[in-house]
């Protein structure tokens, strides 16, 4: 039996009259690959936001290794192990590729602004650090030689693996890809695919959010499904595929109700 | 157009250490030796009518360079826009003023005092105006620098009210250089000592840690937080900073002039300065330091058109902005090349 590493219980967050996840109740395993899917507007992006603490939830616990993530700010929230991307390209477009990982990375530095200032030794020494690793992650994601290019002067594939790097800069345990094959052609899906697997197997924990069934069926260990802010289906891919409420929600109402 | 920033800095990276350190050492020369430029044949031309050359590069060349320096720290690198950061300079200036007088003591003994009561000053202005953002911080660093210029207006025992302090002393010599009267130029160069020390502290910034997370707030500041970067306390540190260069410069402006009064802490000061920082380059330190020399200087060299100074001037302004409209020397836009070069 695996841990959870995630959980939501009875998580709900309204946006006036839109009640944009209701009671949900979903977690995430330990070392798992998990997919979240569902219609356009059904609430993948907004688990997100509830996670990373963007949003305050209106009722309910997020519990993140058994803490309670609650009311902690985005930056303590990704300090505690937790790091996303983002359905739109949001990187840092005048920085290059390497100081985007960088300024993640930041994230577990004790040398602060004095030791920047004088070059304190544990300062050069994390600075040195986080260099190394960065390059060794941009390495990961093939864009290596790409390192001291500005992040919006890379083309589109490379910015969202880019992303990817980034999230993974802040070393999480849980990395959260918000639809991070949004825009690509067959084969950058199947190669992201790829990475997403030698993500899982250095020891990430990954929450995906995507559109694309083949890719999740491919790679998925579990697969949870949100319409309208519920959740209507949470199995294995093949079971969640067969699964009448999931062809619903895709595919429209049945045709005896029109 | 071309980048004049980038040509630079390309030529810079090209050049070896000897190269590098024979540039630096003859810009420091030259520029400290522009006090005599004005009594120099070739030179002349750069004198100013009415007010004296020497002491124009004093202020307000030099003080509004460093000034500069100080606020691009707060609008250039975290992109928050302060219209208010004369009350920082007002608060150097008046600790100088009321620790010379009353307590006779000398500049260097009040300099740490005039800055470090800045500093707090600028924690207690950011701790509740850092939580809004854009136009609202904006409107409330207007405030506080309105609200310290009337509480100096108004607190006539301490601060002499509308008519200011006088008699406060010239910083004692140092190295056998006088700072008084006939000197101006020995005041310049103590203004040039502090640029550099801000350009030094401003560079080491910006290649660590605290410049990425300036730079991450400047450009997203949700995504900053995101990323893991304690926005609030960076926000707070480079206000912070911004406000010890704004006293430091307050403490060297009284001890300079020997009598102050409010209405030399004016709204319209911030938005000169602001303008400096904009007019070079923002977020640029060579930019800000240009644009700042020149927008200090010009309207002292073109004094004897009298009334229509202020028309060119701001002619000059709108014409500059609309060429050029990232500054005279816009931030880096080009990729960097140093890294490569090491392989
Ligand atoms: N900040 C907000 N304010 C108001 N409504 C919001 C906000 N964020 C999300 N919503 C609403 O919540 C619902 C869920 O949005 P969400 O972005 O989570 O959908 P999604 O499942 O990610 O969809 P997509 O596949 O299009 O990305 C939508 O109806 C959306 O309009
Ligand atoms: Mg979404």
């Amino acid at each position: 039996m695996s841990t959870k590493i995630l959980e939501l219980r009875d998580v709900t967050i309204k946006f006036g009259g839109v009640t944009a996840l209701n009671t949900v109740n979903f977690h995430v395993n330990q070392g798992e690959i998990c997919a979240l899917i569902g219609p356009n507007g059904a609430g993948k992006t907004t688990v997100f936001n509830v996670v990373t603490g963007v949003y305050p939830v209106t009722s309910g616990e997020i519990i993140f290794q058994g803490k309670n993530l609650a009311k902690l700010k985005p930056f303590r929230v990704t300090k505690s192990g937790i790091a996303r991307t983002f359905q739109n390209v949001r990187l840092f477009g005048d920085m290059t590729t390497l100081e985007n990982v960088l300024t993640a990375s930041d994230v577990h530095k004790k040398s602060g602004l004095v030791g920047s200032l004088f070059g304190s030794p544990r300062s050069r020494r994390e600075e040195k650090e986080s260099k190394a690793r960065a390059h060794e992650l941009l390495e990961f994601l093939g864009l290596d030689h790409r390192a001291d290019q500005l992040a919006k002067n890379l083309p589109y594939g490379d910015q969202r693996r880019l992303e990817i790097a980034r999230a993974m800069g802040t070393e999480p345990k849980l990395l959260m890809l918000d639809e991070p094959a949004a825009g690509f052609n067959p084969a950058e899906k199947i190669d992201l695919a790829n990475t997403i697997k030698r993500i899982r197997d250095r020891g990430y924990t990954v929450l995906l959010i995507e559109h694309d069934m083949s890719l999740i069926m491919g790679i998925s260990d579990r697969v949870a499904v949100l319409d309208f802010g519920e959740k209507i289906a949470d199995d294995i891919p093949s079971k969640v595929q067969d699964d009448p409420k999931v062809i619903e929600a895709y595919l429209g109402v049945p045709s005896d109700a029109s | 157009m071309i980048n004049i920033r980038d040509k630079g800095a390309e030529i810079w990276e090209n050049w070896n250490r000897p190269t590098r350190v024979i540039f630096v050492l003859s810009t420091i020369t030259i520029i400290a030796l522009l006090p005599f430029a004005a009594a120099w044949g070739p030179t002349s031309f750069l004198d100013t009518p009415i007010t004296s050359f020497k002491n124009v590069l004093v202020y307000p060349v030099g003080m509004f360079v460093l000034m500069a320096l100080g606020l691009n720290i707060v609008v250039g690198k975290s992109g928050l826009l302060d219209l208010g950061y004369v009350a920082f300079f007002a608060i150097g200036a008046y600790s100088q003023a009321i620790l010379s007088t009353s307590f006779g003591w000398s500049t260097w003994e009040a300099l740490p005092v005039g800055i470090g009561l800045a500093m707090v000053s600028g924690v207690l202005l950011g701790l509740p105006a850092l939580r809004l953002r854009g136009d609202y911080l904006a409107i409330i660093t207007l405030g506080f620098g309105e609200i310290v210029r009337i509480v100096i207006l108004n607190s006539r025992k301490v601060t002499g009210g509308p008519d200011g302090i006088a008699g406060i002393k010239n910083p004692p010599a140092i190295f056998g250089l006088e700072f008084d009267l006939f000197h101006p130029e020995h005041f310049f160069w103590l203004v040039g000592v502090m640029v550099l020390l801000v350009i030094w502290m401003v560079r080491r910034f910006t290649v660590r840690r605290p410049g990425r997370a300036w730079e991450a707030i400047r450009q997203d500041e949700d995504v900053a937080s995101l990323m893991g970067v304690n926005t609030l306390v960076y926000k707070l540190w480079s206000f912070v900073i911004g406000a010890a260069v704004g006293g430091a410069g307050g403490v060297l402006y009284a001890s300079k002039v020997m009598v102050i009064s409010p209405d030399m802490f004016k709204f319209e000061v911030s938005v000169l300065i602001l303008a400096c920082v904009v007019f070079g380059g923002i977020g640029n330190i060579w930019g800000v330091v240009l644009g700042a020399s020149l927008l200090a200087y010009i309207p002292d060299r073109i004094r004897f058109i009298s009334d229509a100074r202020q028309v060119i001037f701001g002619l000059v302004l709108i014409i500059m902005m609309n060429l050029r409209p990232d500054g005279l020397l816009p931030r880096k836009k080009r990729e960097k090349i140093s890294e490569k070069r090491k392989k």
